[in-house]
């Protein structure tokens, strides 16, 4: 393994000027400072991004929608200018013509060239990546089976569905088979079946000694094969660690289930997990912390309930994306 | 070099995919109508009709059809977003460009060869001279194309197709009469004042460094029998070969600095 992260984002920024006349150089700037609206106006995309990527690993880079994912994955990929900061792909400085032969990128709804059958096209973008006949040949012709498209090879592209798409812009992701996958959304679009293969695919390329960069803004996506994630709302990074380590947070909530016991059980125990919900004939109380679970089930023992459950509840990736949008709002 | 030709094949196949072609037969049909009108004129007179219009014909045909094309070639890259995973490829951003031209020219050499083959069969079907003169002023045409390939190219890398289109309509439309306009003077010659030659200089100035369509017409010459010669094809061609090439130079520094969002 390279001593260097596989990727590295090092505070970028992307400011969008908009409107009428936002396009003209220094308008947007100028329109802003002088608080005029309507003619040019900014929108800060990404505010000052920071992270890095291991050799070998699978990063998750979470956030709800508009969060900023797309963008600073436009700007590795060379696809947009930054405002303001840098980064490194496989050690090199982005634009890097070395780098980027080893690298795969699929973009969000993705689109190609709908004239172009499979093969044709994964021949094309092997061409620009100066392989040769055979080598082209044979790897388009690998991949439209891995990607599971081998009943289509005869079809032009613009008579793929959605997740056929989706499919063959993995393959044309893997064409060169590189060392760095940055796949933006890579599940959108697909069905349950295609969602497991598309994870299969990225397990299978670590296994094989690749980094996976990938984004998604849903959390069974990523909880099972991410090493680690990095979380940005509204264009920062909130947070970055393995992914237990976001959802287990300080107060998560642990729900208790009992039976058997009538209305005024129920009423004394609600005064230490407030607001119960009726379940059938069970009721189902919610306590805030670990600490609390073993005091609150001795009492329900002792007044008669009978246990049925206790459920540690992780929070949702959402309700993670509402609390961290929160915290920032309170800084 | 491979990455220039792979996108160029892949423009070319799209081109004739899309059936971009199928212009040709309504070109076909015009000509077949234009030999029709023309018959009852008399023998002289016809030649040299089929001559002047059909000549026009394929070179105006041909322009139209190339500065078509060409806004809308970047446009549909980024537009479709094609484009996003192009660039993330080891291509430079004007290999793409240059690839994007190639293929537009092979594609436009291809229609107006076939345009120039029509016309041939034309005059055999009226039993006249399909000559090197011809031949000479059909390359022309192909050349007049090639810089308006470029020159959309130009507009299309910052602004909609529609926006292109005007412009470089509006460059093709002055650019045939441009000659006229480097030697301009405004005014009576009696009555010429310092602002009319003001404005004339710069008339001739902008004149100087438009492209020069008029050389890419040969019509004339080829109707009244005036021999075109070697060395003015050639010079008109190393012209149009290297205005292009300026035109393409501008088109990526500007290409090179946009966002594609
Ligand atoms: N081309 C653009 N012009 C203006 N604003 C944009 C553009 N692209 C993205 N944005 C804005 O930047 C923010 C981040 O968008 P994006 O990077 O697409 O988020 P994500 O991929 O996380 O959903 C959003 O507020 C979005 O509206
Ligand atoms: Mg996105």
């Amino acid at each position: 393994m390279s001593a260097h992260p596989a990727l590295t984002v090092d505070g970028l920024v992307k400011t969008f000027d908009l409107g009428f006349l936002g396009a003209l150089p220094g308008f947007g700037w100028l329109a802003a400072r002088l608080g005029v609206k309507g003619i040019a106006h900014r929108v800060h995309a990404v505010q000052g991004v920071t992270l890095s990527v291991e050799p070998g690993e699978i990063y998750g880079f979470l956030g709800p929608n508009g969060a900023g994912k797309t963008t600073t994955m436009k700007m590795l990929m060379g696809l947009i200018h930054p405002t303001a900061g840098t980064g490194t792909l496989l050690g090199r400085p982005l634009g890097d013509r070395e780098a980027r032969a080893r690298l795969g990128f699929l973009p969000e709804h993705p689109y190609f060239y709908d004239h172009l059958k499979p093969q044709e096209f994964l021949e094309f973008y092997g061409q620009l990546f100066r392989l040769g006949a055979r080598e082209r040949r044979d790897r388009a012709r690998a991949l439209i089976d891995r990607v599971g498209l081998g009943y289509a090879a005869d079809r032009p592209l613009r008579r793929f569905s959605k997740g056929m798409i989706q499919r063959i812009g993995i393959a044309q992701a893997l064409i060169n088979d590189p060392d760095l996958v940055v796949l933006d959304e890579p599940m959108s679009g697909l069905d349950p079946m295609g969602r497991k293969d598309v994870r299969d695919i990225i397990f299978e390329l670590k296994q094989r000694g690749k980094t996976v960069f990938f984004s998604s803004h849903i959390l069974q996506d990523v909880e099972m094969i991410c090493d680690r994630v990095g979380m940005v709302v509204r264009g920062k990074v909130v947070s970055e660690g393995p992914l237990h380590a976001l959802l287990d947070m300080p107060s998560h909530r642990i729900e208790i289930v009992l039976g058997d016991i009538d209305d005024a059980v129920v009423e004394r125990l609600a005064a230490d997990a407030p607001t119960p919900t009726r379940v059938g004939t069970q009721w189902r109380f919610a306590v805030e912390s670990e600490a609390e679970v073993g005091a609150f089930v001795r009492d329900a023992i002792a007044a008669g309930a009978r246990l049925v459950s206790v459920t540690p509840q992780r929070r949702s990736l959402e309700e993670v994306f509402v609390a961290r949008a929160q915290e920032g709002d309170a800084r | 070099m491979i990455q220039i030709y792979a996108v160029g094949v892949n423009t070319f196949r799209e081109a004739i995919r899309n059936r971009i072609f199928a212009s040709l037969v309504m070109f076909a049909i015009a000509m077949l109508l234009l030999t029709l009108a023309v018959s009852s004129a008399s023998l002289h007179e016809e030649v040299r009709l089929m001559k002047d219009l059909g000549l026009f014909l394929v070179s105006t045909f041909s322009v139209l059809i190339a500065i078509f094309i060409g806004v809308n070639l970047l446009y549909k890259e980024i537009e479709r977003k094609t484009i996003y995973t192009i660039m993330p490829k080891p291509i430079h951003r004007a290999q793409f460009l240059l690839g994007k031209f190639a293929g537009l020219a092979w594609t436009m050499a291809v229609q107006v060869a076939v345009m120039g083959l029509v016309l041939a069969l034309q005059f055999w079907l009226l039993d006249a001279r399909f000559g090197v003169e011809m031949v000479q002023a059909v390359w022309l045409a192909y050349m007049e194309v090639v810089v308006m390939v470029a020159v959309a190219l130009l507009f299309s890398s910052f602004s909609t197709p529609f926006l292109s289109g005007l412009l470089t309509f509006g460059v093709f439309a002055v650019g045939r009469f441009v000659d006229r306009l480097a030697t301009l003077k405004l005014g009576d010659p009696s009555e010429r004042t310092e602002t009319h030659e003001q404005i004339s200089a710069v008339i001739r100035g902008v004149a100087k460094v438009w492209p020069d369509l008029s050389l890419y017409n040969v019509t004339p010459n080829v109707v009244h029998g005036a021999p075109v010669t070697w060395s003015f094809v050639g010079s008109a061609t190393l012209y149009g070969l290297s205005y292009a090439a300026v035109i393409l130079l501008c088109a990526c520094v500007v290409f090179q600095r946009r966002d594609f969002i």
